[in-house]
């Protein structure tokens, strides 16, 4: 062929491969906030906007009749339709704004973190799973890494103070986070918030009322896969109305004590990262990450799958500056190392590796790194125990109900005799933690103070057992019926670290002639098996937030525990089947909790909230359905001398060592302890105990 | 019954090989001790006296207090008898009670200095290795987890064996489109990773089945996936041995296709088989040892060793005696058994005895 003809065709395939090239390169996971999940674009504005002009505020009232089914979804549909219900999203002016208020911006509270620190440094911890997904609702997002992209790192409206835990005439006190300043209006059930101007995302965006709106989309629509939000967020809020582009109010249905709480603490979510939500939310945003209003950020290249995850610290980040803010979120990166292995972590803690432990478990304060130990003599390891006064996890047995023997209330009362957590508490965990006595401990006021719970005592719980119809022991020990039913019961757990508890107990419960079949589970087979309500006795504990008072609805109520409880006459339904997928374990459906329940919630008044909560922890007690294990009243941690904390280590509200970020990175103090290790010089030992908010 | 010489041979020849020999008895005496380690450790008293009357606890129905005149929430519990004897002891009215050599069983805490952890060996206490991190005492422990280990991996080589040499043998007999078939399917099977389906069916099965029931389980998966490894050994053997002319002369005879298989061919390949056995002992017990360190075979507290290996592992530093005698006693049995086969397979080597009937 011709020679030109022959070098256009070199061209055009030099060509080629470069337009090949670049495609492929654009397909790969384009940086920052490009889609990476290979999914067509979509857009959701239309959907968005159609939603703001006809969603509706169904009173509760209205709402439990639908739940119970006194009514229909079409006959609702056909009210809404009709006008009946006011609008839910709401527009305004400022004139509109009462002149009245009482802005409240918490600047009189104290700052709780150390204007000592430092920023800088990498923080070097562990995950003991790496994160089944980015994203902060939907399936598995609520594991052991969403600490470090929501709940200690997302600022919210305004936070609850850590160290002052009085309760004012609206209820907490808060210091702001996004919000500069808000009002409670009483009379018409309002919370106003005024947005901080200067508040941004981590990608630069500003926040807007627009992410207020969005917010509740979000959390209403059923993409997110989370019925749980979806209920809180419509039965919680009557409304949200803009006055400008920063104001807006929130309306509640009752005014209850902590009516703040329930405005301040949501968390604003970015409409224009989240344009393309659909019903492949989990799909689409699975390795996607949420712009924050946080310091902290995944960059896509530090998601190293299986292996390690780092958050890195926005140096843009809009409240590096602001009151109750700064000093805080102090380490430049924060390298989350996967290690399946507690034992094998540890051992990366004594070399160095990791830069941080936590030492809660005895055996590992005690044993595996005592205050004899060589590094902690020599000060290159500090030990610390500080004590806390928060809301308990609920460590203890869940019966269920529903299955057959455990819905003999003799059993139950005979099981919790038999459980010898005492013995737990006195000689594995060496007499440091306390018994729980209720199920909502540490509350402050709103615990109950007189009930205690059960001890353990053969003799009681045979008595109980007997009045059951379990007299005789068979050749093994175990209590047998006149039918031959043994005694025998399955125990699951998703706590391997804690299967010692559960051998023990099981060798106490033999005594009494009760047999406990342990089943150690992994964590998240365990919690799918208890949410589906297919097990027996499960040993586990629910996370509580730090609320004013306990929660009631979601575990105890019968709406939670059966599909259909009761029959329209109020008698047991007979054809009832455990309800999956709801925080109530035990299937407790007693119709006078209930109704307990419903007034509580309810309820603005606050005595009249604790008279209920005490009367109901009394329901719960003869119910005997739940065994309360253990309170843990402080939280133990190992650190290398380097990482630096203030003065009183941590605040009161703390439940981990790093929940509110406020230790940092000493690169000085790193030298010298590398320098004093390698010439033996040693340092003065720090262990210390900080008892300062110590439970009484 | 009367040997075969050459199997009287083969045996004696075995007695000869002075270490395989001894331990082959060391094992058999192990494994008959084991069959009675509620005589040797276990917290029930061997027997007691009281009132004049004997009882033997062992073996008997759970006693409570009240039988030997214990008053109070005691009477109605189960009977601590160290405890009884030193109250025995102390009343001297002639009571006894007669305790095994170690006093303790495999299940319950004991608590030194009033918490329960791992403490050291201590003849005087009569843990003579130790307990480990809640208070149990090794040896019983370890001991009760041999037996389990043993006996299963005893089950476990019958099973596989059986299965194994039957289908090797038909396969090698009747060739054809059978032994294709078959062999196919055989490659499909060992293709399946068998770590994953162990995991798998015994979290898919309900906690609610005894511990003997999950045993019996883990012994099925294990010998499902473990018998096509006999069946290519026995099929080759099969297929040479067939074609001999003592196969072809019984043929002729009359004889029929299960006993040419019964009487002919398979006496003598078994004679090789033998030598496998000991290595298919150690895969076993090294399978359910390793499944319990995961944490996927038997559930707690079932006594295993690989269950005090997971426990030592995790305290090498504060707690050393639990991973050392775990270890040693595995090593121990490991080594007896490949005593055993490395003699049985000098003893039983074909190459020196092949003769044909």
């Amino acid at each position: 062929m011709r020679l030109d003809t022959y070098m256009k065709m070199r061209h055009l395939g030099h060509a080629t491969a470069f337009y090949l090239l670049a495609m492929l390169a654009g397909c790969g996971s384009g940086g920052g906030q490009a889609d990476n999940s290979g999914l067509p674009a979509r857009d959701n504005t239309a959907e968005v906007q159609e939603y703001y002009k006809t969603k509706v505020s169904i009173p509760p009232a209205v709402r439990e009749d639908l739940e119970r089914g006194k009514i229909t979804q079409e006959e609702l549909d056909k009210r809404s339709a009709a006008g009946e219900f006011p609008k839910f999203f709401r527009y305004a002016t400022p004139q509109d704004i009462p002149a009245d208020l009482v802005w409240e911006d918490g600047s009189d509270l104290p700052e709780f973190a150390s204007p000592e620190a430092k920023k800088g440094g990498t923080l070097h911890f562990w995950i003991d799973d790496f994160p089944r997904t980015l994203r902060t609702t939907g399936p598995d997002a609520n594991g052991s890494f969403r600490p470090y992209i929501l709940d200690d790192n997302a600022m919210l409206f305004a936070r609850r103070h850590p160290n002052d835990t009085s309760i004012g005439p609206s209820g907490f006190h808060y210091y702001p986070g996004v919000a500069e300043a808000w009002a409670v209006d009483r009379a018409n059930k309002q919370v106003y918030v005024k947005i901080d101007p200067k508040a941004r995302w981590s990608d630069g965006e500003p926040i807007t009322v627009d992410d207020v709106f969005f917010t509740f989309f979000f959390y209403q629509s059923s993409y997110i896969r989370q019925p749980w939000y979806n209920n809180w967020y419509t039965r919680s809020y009557t409304g949200v109305t803009r006055y400008d582009n920063l104001t807006f109010s929130i309306g509640m249905p009752e005014m209850k004590p902590d009516v703040v709480a329930h405005v301040l603490e949501v968390d604003p979510i970015p409409a224009h990262f989240f344009k393309e939500l659909g019903d492949d939310f989990p799909e689409r945003y699975q390795w996607r990450f949420q712009p924050t209003t946080g310091a902290y950020v995944v960059r896509d290249e530090d998601i190293k799958k299986g292996e390690s995850m780092a958050l890195t610290r926005n140096k843009d980040w809009w409240a590096k500056d602001k009151k109750f803010w700064r000093y805080r979120y102090n380490f430049d990166r924060i390298y989350l190392s996967v290690i399946r292995d507690t034992p094998k972590a540890f051992e990366a803690f004594k070399k160095g590796d990791l830069d941080m432990f936590g030492l809660t478990l005895p055996d590992y304060w005690y044993d595996k790194l005592p205050s004899s130990d060589p590094l902690v003599q020599d000060g290159y390891i500090a030990k610390a125990v500080f004590y806390n006064q928060i809301p308990r996890p609920t460590y203890g047995l869940w019966m269920n109900e529903s299955r057959p023997l455990l819905d003999n209330r003799d059993i139950r009362v005979g099981i919790q005799y038999a459980t010898n957590w005492d013995m737990v508490i006195q000689q594995y965990f060496r007499g440091d933690y306390t018994r729980m006595r209720t199920t909502s401990d540490g509350y402050g006021e709103f615990t109950e103070p007189t009930i205690q719970a059960r001890g353990y005592s053969i003799d009681k719980a045979l008595d109980a057992f007997a009045k059951a119809g379990f007299t005789k022991r068979g050749p093994d020990g175990i209590l047998v019926n006149d039918a031959g039913q043994r005694l025998s019961f399955t125990v699951t757990t998703g706590y391997d670290n804690l299967r010692d508890v559960l051998t023990i107990l099981r060798e106490q419960a033999a005594k009494a002639g009760l047999e406990f079949r342990i089943e150690v589970l992994d964590g998240t087979a365990a919690w799918k098996k208890v949410q589906e309500k297919q097990h027996d006795i499960q040993f586990t504990a629910f996370a509580v937030s730090q609320e004013m008072y306990p929660r009631y609805w979601e575990t105890y109520h019968s709406v939670n525990a059966y599909d259909q409880a009761f029959l329209p006459d109020g008698s047991p339904n007979p054809n009832r089947k455990p309800k999956t997928g709801t925080n109530n374990l035990q299937a407790i459906a007693i119709p006078e909790l209930d109704r307990m329940i419903e007034t509580y919630r309810a309820s603005g008044d606050a005595a009249e909230m604790k008279r209920l909560a005490f009367d109901m922890e009394k329901i719960l007690y003869d119910d005997a359905s739940f065994s309360p294990g253990f309170v843990m009243p402080f939280f133990r941690t190992g650190y290398w001398r380097y990482i630096r904390w203030p003065e009183g280590f941590n605040v009161k509200l703390a439940s981990t060592a790093n929940e509110y970020w406020l230790a940092w990175y000493d690169a000085d103090m790193k030298k010298e302890v590398e320098e004093a290790r390698k010439s033996g010089k040693t340092l003065p030992p720090m262990i210390s105990t900080y008892d300062q908010y110590r439970d009484q | 019954m009367k040997l075969n010489p050459l199997t009287a041979r083969k045996l004696k020849r075995f007695r000869a090989l002075k270490r395989g020999y001894y331990s082959f008895w060391l094992l058999v005496v192990l494994t008959v001790l084991s069959l009675g380690a509620e005589l040797l450790m276990n917290d029930k008293a061997l027997a007691v006296r009281y009132d004049g009357n004997w009882s033997f606890p062992t073996y008997a129905d759970l006693k409570l207090g009240a039988e030997y005149g214990l008053d109070g929430e005691a009477a109605r519990s189960p009977v601590n008898y160290l405890e009884l004897r030193q109250l025995f002891k102390a009343q001297g009215t002639g009571n006894l009670v007669i305790m095994p050599p170690v006093p303790f069983g495999p299940f319950e805490n004991t608590a030194y200095g009033g918490i329960l952890k791992a403490t050291p060996p201590n003849a005087a206490q009569g843990h003579y290795l130790g307990t480990d991190s809640t208070g149990r005492d090794i040896l019983a422990r370890l001991f009760y987890g041999y037996r389990t280990a043993i006996l299963f991996a005893a089950a476990f080589t019958l099973l596989t064996y059986l299965i194994g040499i039957t289908i090797g043998c038909m396969m090698g007999y009747f060739g054809g489109t059978f032994d294709l078939l078959v062999q196919r399917l055989i490659e499909i099977w060992s293709n399946i990773p068998f770590l994953y389906m162990v995991i798998i069916v015994f979290s898919v099965i309900p906690g609610t089945f005894s511990i003997s029931t999950r045993i019996g389980i883990l012994l099925g998966i294990l010998v499902l996936f473990s018998w096509p490894s006999m069946t290519y050994y026995m099929r080759t053997e099969t297929y040479r041995e067939k074609a001999r002319d003592y196969a072809s002369a019984a043929r002729v005879l009359g004889a029929s296709s299960a006993r040419i298989i019964f009487r002919h061919i398979l006496p003598n390949t078994i004679s090789t088989v033998v030598t496998f056995i000991p290595f298919t002992v150690i895969g076993a017990i090294t399978s359910i040892t390793a499944l319990d360190f995961l944490g996927w075979g038997l559930p707690p507290p079932t006594p295993s060793i690989g269950e005090l290996l997971k426990q030592g592992t995790a305290s090498l530093t504060t707690a050393p005696w639990i991973v050392s005698s775990t270890f040693v006693a595995l090593v121990f049995i490991l080594t007896v058994v490949t005593f055993i086969g490395e003699s049985i397979r000098e003893a039983f080597d074909p190459r020196k005895f092949t003769i044909y009937k």
